[in-house]
Order: structure tokens, then C-alpha cells, then sequence
């Protein structure tokens, strides 16, 4: 435990040290004003016509599930590949503590700083209150959704950052694979659409992480098995990158 | 303490090493001795559990490597080779973190002690990628000290510092071997014979030759040619010289007449001062070819047949692979 919460403290302290991180921050709350700036300029258009548009209740926690393709590599890239590039893995795999440790306490990090990026983030639905009627319920929902979501999508990314040295190579990897499940759900209509059994589209459109946040939690419906999908992902991401890191044991 | 029995480590079909026993004693400091690629590091490795071996058994402070790991990592002190430390940390921080992942309750008392103990107090707040080399040497010194290990494993500290800062560390080491047991590689001769209690030589993955500087130095020096000089024809001092019964062969050499004794239990220098003076001649110098541990180096690692060299080319090549080799040696 001791060990868990001294790599994590090590790692968000970094975090917040990084220019990087900063950047990140920056970027989301620009593009998210932006596009806010375009929601209320869309309502107020409609109300000129007499008829109102609803309050969004998930449009800061869509976007910034959308846009984790960009953000969760560039948070989780560093943290095993630059460990083992410098060397400083071997002290840590030295130390006693099981690599486990300070794995959960690296990606504990990464979801604390992704969790102060979704608490930036609600000063869109702050600002939903002030000039609509956003659904309580469903902002929560929505919320807490993406905040499941953010985990398992750094915890998936952060393998990469395990299988290279490379900061670029474990970044780039990682985005494709989000985006791939991001975008499992658009696959799973094409292969419906393909006319082959409905089984596999199924299989694929679950696999994928759209079909468990977009459809249900980001509306307000919050159903045992998306929270379920979200824990397992991130519970399984993290024993694949503790494994590989086992592995360098025997492979060093 | 440190006991090796048999150990060994193949990397798929060639060897990094084979058959490795040797012990290290509380009290003491032994030095682990070979060229780049020898096996230092991956003995190293095995010994602070940061890989298991092929087979063979390795008990340090009390523990088999293998099957109790952590208790083993929690009593010994391990500074990897090439330093490896978390750049943007400041010393005091880095050595805190060091701590609190170890566990130790006084963390901060703790990091500023070793800090002390290492003389780099002054610099506790820097980052450490300001620091000079020595420097962060001393950093990773005092991280390996900070929870009062039974052993301190130290691969080739001394690389890549200044003449002074070897100084420096050297004496620390000596001081530390004092009250840890401490294995600390080197593949400069005349280091591990300056500082250690005990030398274990090893050459591609072998074990060539071990125990004191002085009783490995004692044991090749019976049958060393001795230098005559002495202030006369040397076509007269050599029938001089070989005509001794105590000198087997005599030759004219650089530094003068090298006489090789004719039984190597025998010193044949008083027989020869005494002829040279009774001939009236001025001996000018007398002396015994030094023997140092890089003597002792060039004759075990030599007298592997070229055969035996050749099939471990590869062993050697992989074994290097892993530890960056850097040939400082000159």
C-alpha cells in the first residue's frame, strides 16, 4: 500500500510539472469552449424561430470521451516506457514491491489528473445552469460515465507504454487502439449491413466502447453491465502490463 | 553475506555464466573482477532479484534470491550500473520517494542521514540533472544505503568519474565494507586490488580465480624472474648470473639481466648479490618483477585454449549486450 501511494504521489507531482499536461488542459477547455460557444449560438437561433433547444446534459463529457484518443497517450506514454529507457526499472524491480504496485499506483496518477481534467470540464454544465434546465440526473450519470470511461482507456493505453522503450511508438499505438474501439460500434453496422449473423455485429459493437457510454450512461441510463465493462477493462489492462513488465525479468 | 553455488544464466542457447560459486563475507569488501561482458552484471542481476538465474542457488543475507525474493531485496542496497535515477527529482526527494516506497517510517531523517554520509548535504535540493557525475554517483550510493542494508551490490561505480571522485568513492566503499558486506564489480585491476578484502576473477562467464590480492599476488609470485643490474659488462655479469645454481635460465633484457630461478620455491637473490659483490661489482639494482593483479588477470583468462575462446564469442557478445559496455580502460 505504502509503495502504491509513494509511486502515485511521485507520478501526479510530475504531472503537474509538465508542460505537457498543461497543454493538454489548455487544448480540452479551448476546444470545448469553442464548440460551447457553437451550442448556445445554435439555441439561441432556434429560439428566434420560437422553439428551444435542450440542455445537453452530457456535451462536455461526449467530447471529452471522443477526444481521449489524443489525451490518454499523451498521459500514459511516459510512464513505464521512459522508466525502462533510462534504467531506473531495474531499481525499481529491485525495491521490495511487486511490480503490481507500482503499476496500479502509475495509472492511479494518470486517472487522478484525467479526473481533474472531467472536474475542469463541468464548468460547462455550471454554465448549462445558469441559461437552461440540464437534467441533474443525467449530468451525473454522464459524468461519472466518462470518468469510468477515461480509466479504461488510460489503462489500455498505458500498455503500449510497457511493450516499447519508445515514448512515440507507445503513443501512436495507443491511439489507434482507442480509436479502433472508439469506433467499434460503426464497424458493427457495416457488418450488419454485410448480411452476416447478427451474433458477431453484436459481439463487436460490445467489444466497443461507444456502446457503452454514448447510448446509455451519457443519457442518463445506468445499466450494471457498462460499469461492469469499464471495471473489466481497466482491471484486465492493468494485469496485461503488469505480465509484460514480469516478463522482462526473464528477458533482461 | 553472500553465497553463489553453481549459479548459472543462458539467454536461449549461449551463456552469460556458467557454474558461478563463490561467498562474500560480512566484514569485508569483495571486488568481482572481469573485462566488459564477463558476467558481472547479469550476477549482479540475478543477486538482487531482478532476474532469476537458469539454475544454480544464490543466498544473500540469509535468503535465496529465487524463492524469497523480496526478503532479499529488502536487505540488500543495489546501485545498477550506468546510475540510473529519476533526473527531475531533487536528491532529498529522490531519496524520500526511495524511502516511503521501501516503507521506512522516518523518511526524511533517513534521506538526509545517507545524504550526510555520502557529503552531498550542501546539494540535498537540487535536481539531480544538475548534479555532476560523481555527483549522482554519490546519489545512487546513498540510495542504496538508505535502509541500512546487510548488502551492498555495486556494479562498477566508479565508471566515468574524474581521478578525484574515484578517490572519493573508493574510500567510501572501504569505509561501508567495514560494516556491510559489500560486492562492488570493477574491471580495473588495480582498483579491486586496492580496496578489496577478497577478488574474484571472472572471464566469460567463468570463474578463473579467487581470494585475497595478497595470497593470489603470493601464490604467482614464487618463480618470478628477478632484474639484475649491476655496473659491469653485461656479457660478464650474465656468465656471472647463470653460472649460479639457483638461477635456472638467465637472458639480457631491457631493464637488464632477468634471471628465472631454477626451482620456483626458491629465491635466488641473495645468491646472486653475493657473487656480484664478491666479483667487486656495484650491484645497482636487485629486484623480484612485481607481480599485479593484472598479471594474475592476463594468466588466468589467457590460459583458456583459443578453441574455448572462440565458442564463447557469442556467450560474451550477449552478455555484454545488456550492460552498455563503456571501455574506459585504457
Amino acid at each position: 500500500m505504502h509503495s502504491i501511494l509513494a509511486v502515485f504521489r511521485r507520478e501526479l507531482a510530475l504531472y503537474f510539472r509538465s508542460p505537457v499536461a498543461y497543454a493538454i488542459a489548455f487544448a480540452l477547455l479551448l476546444f470545448l469552449g469553442v464548440l460551447f460557444n457553437g451550442f448556445i449560438a445554435q439555441a439561441n437561433a432556434a429560439l428566434s424561430f420560437g422553439s428551444g433547444i435542450p440542455a445537453d446534459a452530457g456535451f462536455a463529457p461526449n467530447l471529452l470521451t471522443f477526444l481521449m484518443f489524443l489525451i490518454a497517450p499523451l498521459l500514459t506514454m511516459r510512464l513505464l516506457a521512459e522508466e525502462s529507457r533510462e534504467g531506473t526499472l531495474e531499481v525499481l524491480m529491485t525495491l521490495p514491491l511487486h511490480e503490481s504496485s507500482f503499476i496500479i499506483g502509475k495509472f492511479l496518477a494518470a486517472w487522478a489528473y484525467y479526473t481533474v481534467l472531467l472536474l475542469l470540464s463541468l464548468v460547462f454544465y455550471v454554465l448549462q445552469t445558469f441559461i437552461g434546465m440540464p437534467d441533474a440526473g443525467v449530468a451525473l450519470s454522464a459524468h461519472v460515465g466518462a470518468w469510468l470511461y477515461g480509466g479504461a482507456v488510460l489503462a489500455i493505453t498505458m500498455i503500449w507504454s510497457a511493450v516499447t522503450e519508445d515514448q512515440i511508438v507507445a503513443a501512436f499505438l495507443g491511439s489507434a487502439t482507442i480509436l479502433v474501439l472508439y469506433l467499434a460500434e460503426i464497424a458493427a453496422i457495416w457488418i450488419a449491413g454485410q448480411g452476416s449473423s447478427s451474433l458477431v455485429a453484436d459481439f463487436v459493437r460490445e467489444l466497443g466502447l461507444q456502446a457503452h457510454f454514448s447510448v446509455t450512461l451519457a443519457q442518463g441510463i445506468v445499466r450494471a453491465e457498462d460499469i461492469t465493462y469499464f471495471i473489466c477493462v481497466i482491471v484486465g489492462a492493468l494485469f496485461i502490463t503488469t505480465r509484460l513488465i514480469e516478463t522482462r525479468r526473464w528477458r533482461a | 553475506m553472500i553465497e553463489v553455488e553453481n549459479l548459472s544464466k543462458r539467454y536461449g542457447e549461449v551463456s552469460a555464466i556458467r557454474d558461478v560459486t563463490f561467498q562474500a563475507r560480512p566484514g569485508q569488501v569483495t571486488g568481482f573482477l572481469g573485462p566488459n561482458g564477463a558476467g558481472k552484471t547479469t550476477t549482479m542481476r540475478i543477486l538482487t532479484g531482478f532476474m532469476p538465474p537458469s539454475s544454480g542457488r544464490a543466498i544473500v543475507a540469509g535468503h535465496d534470491v529465487f524463492t524469497n525474493s523480496m526478503e532479499v531485496r529488502r536487505r540488500v542496497g543495489y546501485l545498477p550500473e550506468n546510475v540510473p535515477l529519476y533526473r527531475d527529482m531533487t536528491a532529498l526527494g529522490y531519496l524520500k520517494f526511495i524511502a516511503a516506497v521501501r516503507g521506512l517510517r522516518d523518511g526524511e531523517r533517513r534521506a538526509r542521514e545517507v545524504l550526510g554520509r555520502v557529503d552531498l548535504l550542501a546539494r540535498a535540493d537540487s535536481r539531480i540533472r544538475t548534479l555532476s557525475k560523481g555527483m549522482r554517483q554519490r546519489v545512487g550510493v546513498a540510495q542504496a544505503l538508505i535502509h541500512d542494508p546487510e548488502v551492498l551490490i555495486l556494479d562498477e561505480p566508479t565508471i566515468g568519474l574524474d581521478p578525484f571522485q574515484v578517490l572519493e568513492l573508493r574510500d567510501l566503499v572501504r569505509v561501508l565494507g567495514r560494516d556491510h558486506t559489500v560486492l562492488f564489480s570493477t574491471h580495473i585491476l588495480s582498483e579491486a586490488e586496492q580496496i578489496c578484502d577478497q577478488v574474484v576473477i571472472i572471464d566469460r562467464g567463468e570463474i578463473m580465480a579467487q581470494g585475497s590480492p595478497q595470497a593470489l599476488r603470493s601464490e604467482l609470485e614464487s618463480g618470478r624472474p628477478v632484474i639484475v643490474r649491476v655496473d659491469a659488462e653485461l656479457d660478464e655479469a650474465l656468465t656471472l648470473v647463470s653460472a649460479l645454481a639457483e638461477v635456472g635460465r638467465a637472458e639480457i633484457s631491457a631493464d637488464g639481466i632477468t634471471a628465472t630461478p631454477s626451482d620456483p620455491e626458491l629465491d635466488p637473490r641473495p645468491a646472486i648479490a653475493r657473487a656480484v659483490l664478491e666479483r667487486g661489482w656495484a650491484l645497482n639494482e636487485l629486484r623480484s618483477v612485481a607481480v599485479t593483479l593484472e598479471d594474475i588477470f592476463l594468466e588466468v583468462a589467457g590460459s583458456q585454449t583459443p578453441a574455448d575462446a572462440a565458442a564463447t564469442t557469442e556467450a560474451e557478445a550477449v552478455a555484454a549486450a545488456p550492460e552498455e559496455d563503456e571501455v574506459s580502460h585504457a
